[in-house]
């Protein structure tokens, strides 16, 4: 078949469709079909399955939060997802307790979603509830007042907008907080 | 075999060395406005590529603007160089390649000035739209939703034009590169609708899948094959010499075409995305091999007896490096995808130096080899200065290195130590203060290279009115 493709435009192109078709449609349309757990929210009440909670949907302001993060590229420095390797976990842990690794029912309300590709800064996935408004605050002004050596860019046109501010923390303190994991130290609990 | 090679890749090319009388029938606006553009923006966003490396070294500059922002430039990095600079150089170079292998006009002028102006508009809104936050949240597909449209209704006209060319052609027997190219159209359809309008429907892990299934094949299956296409062009063409096999670089096709789609998962590797899919993305990236490999030992087969012409010809400088950049990041791609090594170099800085050689080290390389070949024949001239264009080589090619170099010695070192949980992340970040310095010097000397390559191509395309008694005179390579 694939001898003749050189002299037939029409034989190349369904054979160029077809080889394509094969790798594309198994790789992205079946997937979700095999695997539930892509689509269906995260809920456990059952201890001895591992850690309990549920996946709740965004409030408008955390969605609009959410859009900030987005617009200003947080994505392309900070990952969202706790991989599974000892590293991440211990990295994403807090106070000495491990954080559970990502899973993907925990992301089912994510669009677009964040889960990056490089860290420059630290991974998100269990952030939320670690650093209070007053520490974002700060944070966002101007990072190396509170971490000395990072990069990360100051935000002031976020933090002199109370509205835009407040949004999108209340975005990052939801990031993780699915499954209950925390410490008991926790100054949240 | 050796016969049949020798006259498939001969054919096409008229008498070396000469404007042939089929030359005198091609118009080439739009190749000319899309690879004059193409450069222009290479300049213009290698600016930006300058400011985001500087933002490392030095995090408050320009920080309390935010257009400025290293958030908003850097996706204006990224969509500029592959979409104004690199795509559109590719799709300018297509555009003189393909009628000349059909040995017939190009189908519709008129119909590739008009994709031409589109595809300014589209880089020209996407220099206003990303500063200013308007940015869909994919990475490489960014780009605001009018624009996303647009760039649907370019390609189809450039499809168009390429598949109304191949259907009017005098040649039967089609070159490798015309496969490539027209493999180029047909994927980028189904591979942008993915990245761009199924993630849409999408959403969590689903949607994640559909990004990088897009992420990966806008290199595998854009940039790849239409690179290819035009170093299976230009390297002979180049060094006067035939290709080496014309059956072993059908091989490379077909395994390209069948293999690269199935890896996009392996951006995902011990991530929240099933196990099962994490393995098959595992095995059909190393299984890329085999094309890659297929592919590179045609070409250097080709070059055997023909080296010593590297050091006088400056396009096949480009290329020749160009290839074995392509053989070492094809190298990287399929080794980063085992579990292991990937636990070590994923997320980290390693990435972009991989990144910059596949991009900048072997496709952009075949692009402007493309262009110092192509647009003095364009304009019936010689190249400004071949000197200045050996520079451009040795300033892309040092910054290109040192970029390279010192971002995967960094990168490996920030893996083993994000892998011992004891050193504090920011400690981390500290450690790569001097790779991040050294990356941007070595950004300046790259950026040199683009402003040679840009002063040369604009001198050599003013200075071709100027002098009519070059119009007649034979062109050397």
């Amino acid at each position: 078949m694939l001898g003749k493709t050189d002299k037939s435009a029409v034989g190349f192109v369904v054979a160029a469709l077809v080889f394509f078709f094969i790798g594309g449609i198994l790789t992205t349309v079946v997937p979700p079909l095999v695997d539930k757990s892509w689509s269906k929210p995260f809920e456990n009440n059952d201890p001895s399955k591992g850690p309990t909670g549920k996946l709740v949907q965004y409030t408008p302001e955390q969605l609009k939060g959410r859009a900030i993060y987005v617009r200003e590229g947080c994505w392309y420095c900070h990952t969202q997802q706790t991989r599974t390797l000892l590293s991440d976990v211990k990295r994403s842990g807090w106070k000495g307790v491990d954080s559970p690794i990502s899973t993907p029912d925990e992301f089912v309300y994510d669009s677009p979603h964040m889960f990056g590709t490089k860290r420059t800064g630290p991974d998100l996935s269990r952030v939320g509830g670690k650093y209070d408004t007053q520490w974002h605050r700060t944070h966002f002004r101007n990072p190396r007042d509170l971490t000395p050596g990072s990069v990360m860019p100051p935000f002031p046109w976020i933090v002199d907008n109370p509205e835009e501010f407040t949004a999108l923390v209340a975005y990052i303190q939801t990031l993780g907080r699915s499954k209950n994991w925390r410490p008991d130290n926790d100054y949240e609990k | 075999m050796p016969g049949q090679q020798q006259v498939s890749a001969a054919r096409p090319y008229g008498g070396p060395g000469s404007i042939s009388p089929v030359e005198s029938i091609h118009e080439d606006t739009t190749a000319k406005w899309f690879m004059l553009s193409a450069i222009t923006y290479f300049f213009i966003v290698g600016i930006i590529a300058l400011t985001i490396a500087a933002k490392f070294v030095w995090p408050q500059l320009l920080g309390t603007v935010s257009v400025l922002t290293y958030g908003r430039l850097r996706p204006l990095h990224v969509n500029g160089m592959l979409f104004g600079w690199l795509l559109a150089a590719d799709m300018g170079l297509a555009y003189y390649i393909v009628p000349r292998l059909c040995g017939v006009k190009l189908w519709s002028e008129k119909l590739g000035v008009a994709t031409a102006v589109i595809w300014n508009i589209i880089v020209l809104g996407a220099v206003v739209a990303l500063p200013l936050g308007y940015n869909k949240g994919w990475e490489y597909g960014e780009l605001p939703l009018p624009l996303t449209a647009l760039v649907v209704v370019a390609w189809v006209m450039f499809g168009a034009n390429i598949f109304g060319t191949i259907a009017t052609r005098k040649y039967e027997q089609m070159y490798v590169s015309l496969w490539y190219i027209m493999g180029t159209v047909l994927w980028t359809a189904f591979v942008y609708l993915t990245g761009n309008v199924a993630v849409y429907f999408t959403t969590g892990v689903n949607q994640a899948n559909l990004n990088w299934m897009y992420v990966h094949n806008a290199v595998g299956l854009i940039f790849t094959p239409i690179g290819l296409a035009l170093a299976y062009y230009f390297i002979p063409k180049a060094s006067n010499t035939p290709l080496y096999s014309h059956k072993l670089s059908m091989v490379g096709f077909w395994a390209l075409a069948f293999v690269y789609v199935w890896t996009g998962a392996h951006h995902m590797l011990h991530g929240p995305i099933s196990q099962w899919l994490q393995t098959i993305a595992i095995t059909f990236s190393l299984m890329l091999l085999i094309p890659v490999w297929t592919v590179v030992y045609n070409f250097f087969a080709t070059m055997k007896g023909q080296w010593y012409q590297l050091r006088e010809n400056v396009p096949l400088k480009f290329l020749m490096s160009g290839v074995v950049f392509y053989l070492l990041t094809c190298f990287q791609g399929p080794m980063h995808s085992l579990r292991s090594v990937n636990a070590i170099v994923s997320k980290t800085d390693w990435i972009p130096g991989h990144a910059h050689m596949a991009v900048l080290g072997a496709f952009s390389f075949f692009a402007i080899a493309g262009c110092y070949y192509a647009i003095p024949r364009l304009f019936r001239t010689e190249l400004h200065s071949a000197p200045l264009a050996n520079w451009s080589y040795w300033f892309l090619m040092i910054g290109g290195l040192g970029f390279f170099v010192t971002l995967w010695l960094g990168g490996f070192w920030q893996g083993w130590q994000w892998n011992n949980p004891s050193i504090p992340f920011i400690d981390t970040v500290r450690a790569l203060k001097p790779v991040w310095t050294v990356r941007f010097f070595s950004g300046i000397l790259m950026f040199l290279g683009i402003t040679t390559f840009l002063y040369n191509i604009m001198a050599t395309v003013l200075g071709a009115g100027s002098s009519h008694e070059t119009a007649a005179r034979p062109i050397s390579a």
